[in-house]
């Protein structure tokens, strides 16, 4: 399988019986987070349900952030990230069994949201809700989610198997196809993206709007998704793979880009709680009002200071990002603290009295981890781990930061 | 005529690698106060020269939350204490409005140190540098490299530095004088 454009001594395919190994696990996962999600399900489907997106949505934005980024690369023909992307592309592309996880969202429709019960919206007396009503309606929502999947699988496997399709030698005509559907590919993805966010999370609250609220959810997924990939890589590093290939220079760009979405999220997180505060108009504080009652407030303060202040100040220093102990440890952390975030969205509209992490939350990200991780993994198996025949690879393995 | 006193020897080479390999035997001889000219950034030659890095980003850090802080004290002293009026009801003084402000103040005043301390750093502006005497030198912007041992160097002997330069490839080496 080792071709000749090994660029360096180390090789890049993983090792058959470590790829087992790592296989049995996430079947492992899978198999009893379902079975302990089933029972969950059956004796308690209203806490599943908000469990389940919860988890659901953390893979899924993930996975935008894996698509967006990838197409980044390629429309700004990025030469740093060569040596990572391939490990970003495998993210990327289990963005078309994310259609699978949403069977259990789509039998969850009538219990978790208010406006799926027949009659919610009172057109009669209340002329205004006349779009909202149309845009709940059924045919427009299973539109919207056959649209959703399609473009987002569509988008993955042509950015993916372009990339795959030069492992074997560099291609003219792969590369024009990979500049070719970036950027158009971001404009749809962003919309498909923000309308996503829209009609899984914020219409939760049937009432409640805000206009950044996409590119809120958007920016947690990018800034989990960079975690993913450096807790990856580092832990292929830990296996003796790619010690050559990432370099102490990647994973400082990775450290520069987790500081970087660090400060995205916390600049449109912020720009929509300041609005709000300004306006002080009561349909649309009630969305921190909930958030602020009971223990819900204690949350609140831990994405604060947890998704901001915590990993703003340990990626502050160059140092910091060249320390792979200190960027692996933040990586973990941001994980952590993008699942709470979701949390936070989610949860105060299901049970809107107390925070607490109950049981189903854990199997349910089990369950959704394990299929996601599978998808993820299937891809390392007999493949390169870098896109070993890009044209841009030997000027990715010279990368060097002033 | 001020007095003349002398900047240090200065050796020309035709390659990046030249001067990269001189640069790493001056070291090796115990040089430390030296400096490169390039054409181009020339990877590796700041570890060459055992540059330090560079303390510019605690100066930026440093004026960063003297920003931050000027701008909460800005807000909280103009708007609360020293001519308080209420505006659509809203507190006199909270964090929510005031974090633009802030952040804005925190961008403007770190980038006032970066620009202030690297001219410091770089000993900037400045009109004239000894180099520029020599005739030679005016290639730098084009094809060639050059290596200077400065004066102030402890290991520094006038005639010695210089041949040794010159021992190690240079197409040429000279004594470069200042104005004192």
């Amino acid at each position: 399988m080792e071709t000749s454009l090994q660029q360096n001594r180390e090789s890049y395919y993983l090792d058959e019986a470590l790829w087992n190994k790592i296989r049995n696990v996430l079947l492992l996962v899978a198999v009893v987070g379902w079975a302990a999600s089933a029972y969950g399900w059956a004796a308690d489907g209203y806490n599943f349900y908000g469990s389940y997106l919860v988890n659901f949505m953390f893979w899924l934005t993930i996975g935008w952030g894996a698509a967006f980024f990838v197409a980044v690369q390629h429309i700004t023909t990025a030469a740093w990230s060569v040596t990572v992307r391939r490990i970003m592309e495998n993210v990327m592309i289990t963005l078309p069994v994310m259609a699978f996880l949403f069977i259990p969202v789509a039998v969850g429709i009538p219990t978790l949201y208010e406006w799926a019960q027949p009659g919610y919206f009172d057109i009669e007396h209340n002329p205004n809700l006349q779009f909202k009503a149309l845009f709940f309606s059924a045919p427009l929502y299973v539109a919207r989610v056959v649209t959703y999947f399609f473009v987002w699988s569509a988008l993955a496997v042509v950015l993916y198997q372009n990339s795959v399709a030069q492992d074997q030698g560099p291609s003219e005509e792969a590369r024009r196809n990979l500049r070719w559907w970036s950027a158009p590919g971001v404009l749809v993805l962003t919309a498909t993206v923000t309308m996503a966010s829209v009609d899984w999370i914020m219409s939760l609250d049937p009432h409640w709007y805000s206009t950044i609220f996409g590119i809120y959810v958007f920016s947690g997924g990018a800034l989990a998704f960079i975690a993913l990939v450096t807790l990856v890589a580092l832990a292929l590093r830990k296996a003796g793979y790619l010690r050559e290939t990432i370099t102490i220079e990647h994973y400082h760009d990775l450290g520069k880009w987790m500081f970087a979405l660090t400060v995205w999220w916390a600049y449109i997180a912020f720009s929509q709680y300041l609005l709000i505060w300004y306006a002080d108009l009561p349909e649309e504080t009630v969305f921190f009002k909930h958030r602020m009652e009971g223990t819900w407030i204690y949350l609140s303060a831990l994405l604060l200071v947890g998704h901001f202040i915590v990993p703003f100040l340990a990626l502050l220093s160059r140092a910091a990002k060249r320390n792979l102990a200190v960027l692996g440890l933040t990586a973990f952390w941001i994980l952590v603290i993008h699942g709470m975030d979701l949390h936070w969205l989610i949860l105060p509209s299901v049970h809107p009295h107390n925070f607490h992490i109950q049981w189903l939350d854990v199997t349910t990200f089990l369950a959704t981890g394990g299929v996601f991780g599978l998808a993820f993994w299937r891809r390392f198996r007999r493949r390169a781990m870098v896109p070993a025949g890009d044209v841009r690879l030997p000027e990715s393995l010279a990368h060097h930061n002033i | 005529m001020a007095q003349k006193k002398l900047y240090g020897a200065v050796a020309e080479f035709p390659s990046p690698a030249a001067l990269l390999e001189a640069a790493r035997r001056m070291r090796e001889h115990g040089y430390t106060r030296m400096d490169a000219c390039t054409p181009f950034p020339v990877h590796g030659l700041d570890q060459v020269l055992g540059i330090p890095h560079s303390p510019l980003g605690y100066i930026a850090f440093l004026g960063g939350a003297a920003g931050f802080v000027a701008a909460i004290l800005l807000q909280w002293w103009t708007g609360a204490v020293d001519y308080p009026l209420i505006i659509g009801a809203k507190p006199l003084f909270a964090f929510e409005p005031s974090i633009p402000i802030i952040f804005e103040l925190t961008v403007l005043f770190s980038a006032f140190a970066t620009v202030g301390g690297m001219l410091t750093l770089n000993r900037l502006p400045r009109l004239h540098h000894p180099l520029f005497e020599l005739d030679a030198f005016r290639r730098v912007t084009n094809d060639r490299f050059f290596l200077a041992v400065e004066a102030e160097d402890p290991k520094f002997r006038s005639d010695e530095t210089k041949a040794l330069l010159e021992s190690l490839g240079a197409k040429g080496a000279a004594l470069v004088e200042e104005e004192g």
